[in-house]
């Protein structure tokens, strides 16, 4: 037998700046360039913009939907979508008003009340879309409507108020280092996304979701137990959304059941953060630029007096131009 | 029935080895028809055996049989002698049956060493479980090299490798899953001539392991270089079965084109 040469050449010759941009950090690379670029024209535009209290500003305002986003990135990347997001932030919300308010458990009491809503729709959810092969968009749509519905309905479509010192503090006191002060929300959106990055960077679970965004079929062969990583995966998603369901409620002083939904927001920042909707590819650091980056955005235009209408309009446009942009780089 | 046993069997049953799996009247009835049929086929280790035939023939039921895709409608598989019974592919991986389709069941999106390691992750630490990922790195190359695959960098991604590295990825999988049997399905249908040779260089590699081989082919030149026997099916029989020292491609073409004369 003959020994055995190097097989055919590798068809990797792209250029390396090409094979940059085509990578997932590309991705991150690209929309750090963007946020550097929105905040030099914000300063120039408007002297009230770069400045500690507005960046502080502006990471509260972002919180609630990067919490959400930090922990559905996982599910997203492992191909699966959780359009009850928003449905279930109130939930928890009101949840946590409500157990406040007659549990006479206290703030952890509340805290696990508005919990187990994630948990429980989460694990519905992961059944029906692992298990009886629904799909997931249909899905996770009419959870929202149930869970909407229950929430408005346990709720006598009433706010919840919160007087609770200690629940009150969870968002709206500030961790202080040094001569900073950095708003709780922050925190707690730079804590799940460090937890989100540990996992997929570190973690066997983290390459299961990145396995099985990529091939399902293929991790099943190989003794993965597909089903259940994806149950958990909504869990995962749908606990994140009630946590920041929880922050969003000390934020307010109450449980809200009729706010609008969140959801499109949470995903659009996490497809615009490179997670690609049919699975596979992203990164938790493009999660976190995105959010930043609409946030910015919204920030600068409130500043320069354009209304909040607009403003959307303006969201719509980032998201649609980097989807483009992303359709296109695969030609080159 | 079937004659397969009267023909002359391979080296390992002349030397009275126990086959390391043995399909024994293996028969899979879908209602009136029958896609395999009283099939009975040794496989030794060390030892490649090609399966040919035309479309239709049962070759692709017969090896979703022996992994566990598929039950037989009767019949029975023995492991080293002993019956055994694969309700799921799970059950012949836990029998260190390997099967690699032709889809090869990679996850493009990871690295070679990923892949090569799905599933069979070195890991560290509760409950977390943290990857170890330089020691498999480390140990995908040592594998990648005793095996004489050519893949530069274990931290390729699969979707930039070529068609002949991707099922050099598989086999190498394979190898580090510790298979004992690794079935084939057409593994050289999409690859160029040098990638050719060299996947047909390391199932030899394979077979000096001491791993029994099974390989669907539809190429008489590959299946006459690396197998040792030649299994012909024809409407889901298995018609002839041969030495591939002892028969020549035109046989085997005119077993496949006409059946047994």
């Amino acid at each position: 037998m003959t020994s055995i040469p190097s097989n055919a050449a590798t068809t990797t010759s792209a250029p390396g700046l090409l094979r940059l941009a085509r990578s997932q950090e590309g991705v991150v690379v690209v929309l750090l360039v963007a946020l550097f670029a929105l905040v030099l024209v914000f300063t120039m535009a408007s002297p009230y913009f770069l400045d500690f209290r507005n960046a502080m500003n502006i990471g509260r305002a972002v919180s609630i939907i990067g919490i959400a986003a930090a922990f559905t990135t996982l599910l997203m990347i492992a191909g699966g979508l959780d359009l009850s997001i928003g449905a279930v932030m109130n939930a928890a919300g009101v949840a946590a008003a409500i157990a406040l308010q007659s549990s006479g458990l206290g703030v952890p009491g509340a805290i696990l009340a508005g919990l187990s809503v994630g948990i429980v729709v989460g694990f519905v959810n992961g059944v029906f879309v692992a298990k009886l092969g629904v799909n997931p968009l249909i899905m996770t749509i009419a959870m929202q409507f149930i869970v909407r519905g229950l929430t408005l309905g346990l709720s006598a479509s009433a706010s919840k108020i919160i007087t609770d010192p200690l629940f009150l503090a969870i968002a709206q006191s500030y961790f202080r280092i040094g001569s900073i002060s950095i708003p709780a929300p922050l925190v707690w959106m730079l804590l799940s996304m460090a937890l989100v990055w540990g996992i997929l960077r570190f973690t066997l679970f983290g390459k299961y979701v990145y396995a099985i965004g990529g091939k399902a079929s293929a991790c099943r062969r190989a003794g993965i137990n597909v089903d259940r990583h994806t149950i958990l995966l909504y869990v995962i998603s749908a606990t994140g959304a009630a946590f920041a369901g929880i922050v969003l409620a000390s934020l307010q002083g109450a449980g809200i059941p009729y706010g609008a939904g969140n959801e499109l927001s949470v995903i659009a920042a996490v497809i615009l953060g490179g997670v690609s909707l049919s699975g596979g590819v992203g990164l938790i650091e493009g999660t976190l630029v995105a959010v930043l980056l609409v946030g910015v955005l919204k920030n600068g235009m409130t500043l320069l007096g354009i209304s909040s209408v607009f403003q959307m309009v303006a969201e719509g446009l980032v998201l649609a131009t980097a989807v483009t942009l992303d359709r296109l780089k695969k030609r080159f | 029935m079937s004659v397969a046993s009267l023909d002359a069997g391979g080296e390992g049953r002349a030397a009275g080895r126990v086959p390391f799996l043995e399909a024994r009247n293996v028969t899979k009835r879908y209602g009136g028809l029958f896609a395999v049929r009283d099939v009975t086929l040794p496989l030794y280790p060390g030892e490649v055996v090609g399966i040919v035939g035309d479309n239709g023939a049962g070759k692709s039921t017969f090896i979703k049989i022996l992994a566990g895709d598929h039950e037989p409608t009767s019949g029975d598989l023995l492991i080293e002698g002993r019956p055994v019974r694969f309700a799921r592919p799970r059950d012949a991986k836990r029998a260190q049956i390997e099967t690699i389709y032709q889809d090869l069941a990679l996850c493009e999106n990871l690295s070679v060493m990923d892949n090569v390691f799905l599933g069979h992750e070195i890991t560290s630490g509760l409950p977390f479980r943290f990857l170890r990922r330089a020691r498999m790195h480390a140990e995908t190359r040592i594998l990648l090299d005793d095996l004489g695959i050519g893949i530069p960098s274990t931290h390729e991604i699969v979707v930039n490798l070529s068609g002949g590295q991707r099922q050099a990825t598989a086999l190498a999988r394979v190898a580090k899953a510790g298979a004992k049997l690794v079935i084939l399905d057409e593994p050289t249908a999409a690859l160029g001539v040098r990638e050719t040779r060299a996947l047909l260089d390391l199932v030899l590699r394979f077979r000096e392991q001491g791993k029994a081989i099974l390989v669907i082919s539809h190429e008489m030149r590959d299946v006459f270089e690396i197998t040792d026997r030649i299994a012909v099916f024809k409407r889901g029989e298995l018609i002839a079965d041969r030495r591939t020292k002892e028969t020549t491609p035109d046989e085997i073409v005119s077993l496949i084109m006409r059946g047994r004369q």
